[in-house]
């Protein structure tokens, strides 16, 4: 039991990234190239922090303000991008988190600057974030797979097939950007009020590695591949503790290798190989009907 | 039932014409012909039909209306459907899926109902795939249902691409090359199905190598070449005209 307490904090901080990896994909799902999860993420920390300290609103409305200002710049974000494609919406995205940071950092009457706002009451717990991971885990794999997730494939493997068969890629686009922003603002409100205190720096370049590479290892089509994803990218770093400055490294390497030798991800490439070997087998079953 | 008419249409690449004043109608209920040597423009007249391409001059209308500066998605929904010369399926969706795919602009179920998971998003999904289903019986696929689209046959693979097509109930279809790569008794059995098809109703432009193939299924045939028309009338009449010939020796 005590073994288990000590890790407490571990589980927490691997429940929020999975937060945050379903964030980051849902758009890539969708085949945006968005980076805006760090951003989305900031916004909604901050609104809630600020809503319970400033103004001691209870957590209950701070995370309701946290996913819904998270959705509204999720959308306010996917009309002026919706032309851009790739590494251009990789860069117009990366850029929101730029402002994001400035915003926190510089904004000192309402945001404390770089020292950050501390004193927020702790109110969500293991089992929250828990209970958080798990409804929005089974929202996803329920939008996977109705003909959403069948848009978002198609729009992600092949955007000429796409339009071709009369999708509107703007208005899927629209429902990933909504997603993605307000999982990720509903996942700053719960880190906001179950770490006391948050820094602008938390939701910087860092993060935003950090997310995109437990997608890229996870795999970006099963629901399965952020929690993946997620447990391993967390759980690794305390598993080489001594080596805690090479952190950063560490992560690069793994998306590297992810991108070279598994580039579906993890869960993705599991789920071919199973399907490809279910097939054969059923093929091997018939031919032998054939030959007795 | 709608026809397809172009008039006029032209398109050039970096100042050359690919598609030179082209004028050609496609009636409701046929299989009419698009023929010509390889470079010949056929494909850019799909990509053109179809709003990939940005027409360059001329008009373009399905039955009454003019569809010449129309979004590729907005001509999908509606009602042209095409299949790609360059074979274009989810490889690692199976069959099934990839045929559902086809289905996107008669799906019914609104955006909250698929975002909240209500009963009509699953019962949608069900419906879906018996319509699919009773298409893969059609092209004679039922037993690759479940195979990863990239892991079968060009053939086959072809197949799908029809299967999707079809799965938009199109009032236009356009084929590019579809029996490339099949032989005499596969050719066959699609024809056999591209005439049902058309007896419903549908206007479908076919393209295609095999003139066989052409000849037997088309009740008009134009034959494009450098992107200009240079011979059209029924399959004798193309059959014999000189110029086709040429076309044809002289490629
Ligand atoms: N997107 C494009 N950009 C530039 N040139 C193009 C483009 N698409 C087609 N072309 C050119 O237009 C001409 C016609 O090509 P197209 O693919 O339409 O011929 P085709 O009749 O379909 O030939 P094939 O029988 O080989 O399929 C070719 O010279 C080709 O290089
Ligand atoms: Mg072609």
């Amino acid at each position: 039991m005590k073994f288990f307490l000590s890790y407490i904090p571990l589980f927490e901080l691997a429940l929020f990234n999975m937060l945050l990896a379903f964030s980051q994909y849902v758009v890539l799902r969708a085949g945006v190239f968005s980076l805006g999860t760090a951003a989305f993420a900031a916004l909604g920390a901050y609104t809630s922090a600020i809503l319970a300290t400033k103004l001691g609103m209870s957590p209950w409305i701070g995370m309701a303000a946290s996913l819904v200002l998270g959705a509204i710049a999720g959308a306010l974000v996917a009309i002026p991008l919706a032309r851009l494609r790739g590494v251009f919406q990789a860069l117009a995205t990366l850029a929101l988190v730029q402002i994001m940071l400035s915003i926190t950092l510089n904004w000192v009457d309402v945001t404390e600057g770089a020292l950050g706002i501390n004193g927020i009451p702790r109110s969500v717990g293991l089992f929250g974030m828990f209970c958080a991971v798990v409804v929005v885990g089974y929202f996803l794999a329920v939008i996977g797979a109705s003909s959403i997730g069948r848009a978002f494939d198609v729009i992600r493997e092949d955007e000429t097939v796409a339009v071709s068969l009369g999708i509107s890629v703007p208005k899927y686009h629209l429902i990933a950007f909504i997603l993605s922003g307000s999982i990720a603002g509903f996942a700053g409100g719960l880190h906001a009020f179950s770490s006391y205190s948050i820094t602008p720096n938390e939701y910087g370049f860092h993060m935003l590695v950090m997310v995109l590479a437990m997608v890229v290892l996870g795999g970006r089509v099963s629901v399965w591949g952020p929690v993946v994803g997620a447990a391993i990218l967390t759980v690794l770093p305390e598993l080489l503790r001594g080596f805690q400055e090479y952190r950063m490294v560490m992560q690069g390497a793994v998306l590297m290798f992810a991108i070279v030798f598994l580039p579906r991800g993890i869960v993705d490439t599991a789920k071919n190989i199973w399907r490809a070997r279910r097939v054969a087998a059923s093929e091997a079953a018939k031919t032998k009907a054939v030959t007795v | 039932m709608k026809a397809l008419c172009l008039s006029d249409v032209s398109r050039s690449f970096g100042g050359l014409p690919a598609v030179d004043g082209l004028t050609l109608t496609a009636p409701a209920g046929r299989v009419t012909g698009l023929i010509g040597p390889n470079g010949a423009g056929k494909t850019t007249v799909v990509n053109l039909i179809t709003g990939l391409l940005k027409v360059g001059r001329g008009r373009i209308t399905v039955g009454e209306r003019d569809v010449t500066e129309a979004s590729a998605s907005a001509l999908a929904r509606a009602g042209v459907a095409r299949t790609f010369q360059n074979i274009r399926l989810i490889a690692d969706a199976t069959v099934l899926e990839n045929v559902v795919a086809g289905f996107h602009r008669h799906e019914t179920t609104g955006v909250l109902s698929n975002l909240f998971g209500l009963p009509s998003s699953f019962a949608e999904r069900r419906r879906l795939e018996e319509k699919a289903g009773a298409l893969l019986e059609r092209f004679g696929m039922t037993a690759f249902a479940a195979h990863p689209a990239g892991s079968l046959s060009y053939g086959h693979q072809r197949r799908i691409e029809m299967m999707r097509a079809l799965a938009m109930d199109p009032s236009v279809l356009l084929l590019d090359e579809p029996v490339a790569g099949m032989n005499d008794s596969e050719a066959h059995s699609l024809a056999e199905i591209f005439r049902d098809v058309a007896g419903q109703g549908v206007a479908i432009l076919l393209i295609e190598h095999n003139m066989r193939f052409v000849m037997s299924l088309c009740t008009h045939i134009y034959v494009l070449a450098s992107g200009r028309l240079i011979s059209d009338g029924d399959p004798e009449e193309v059959g014999r005209d000189p110029k086709v010939i040429e076309a044809y020796l002289g490629s």
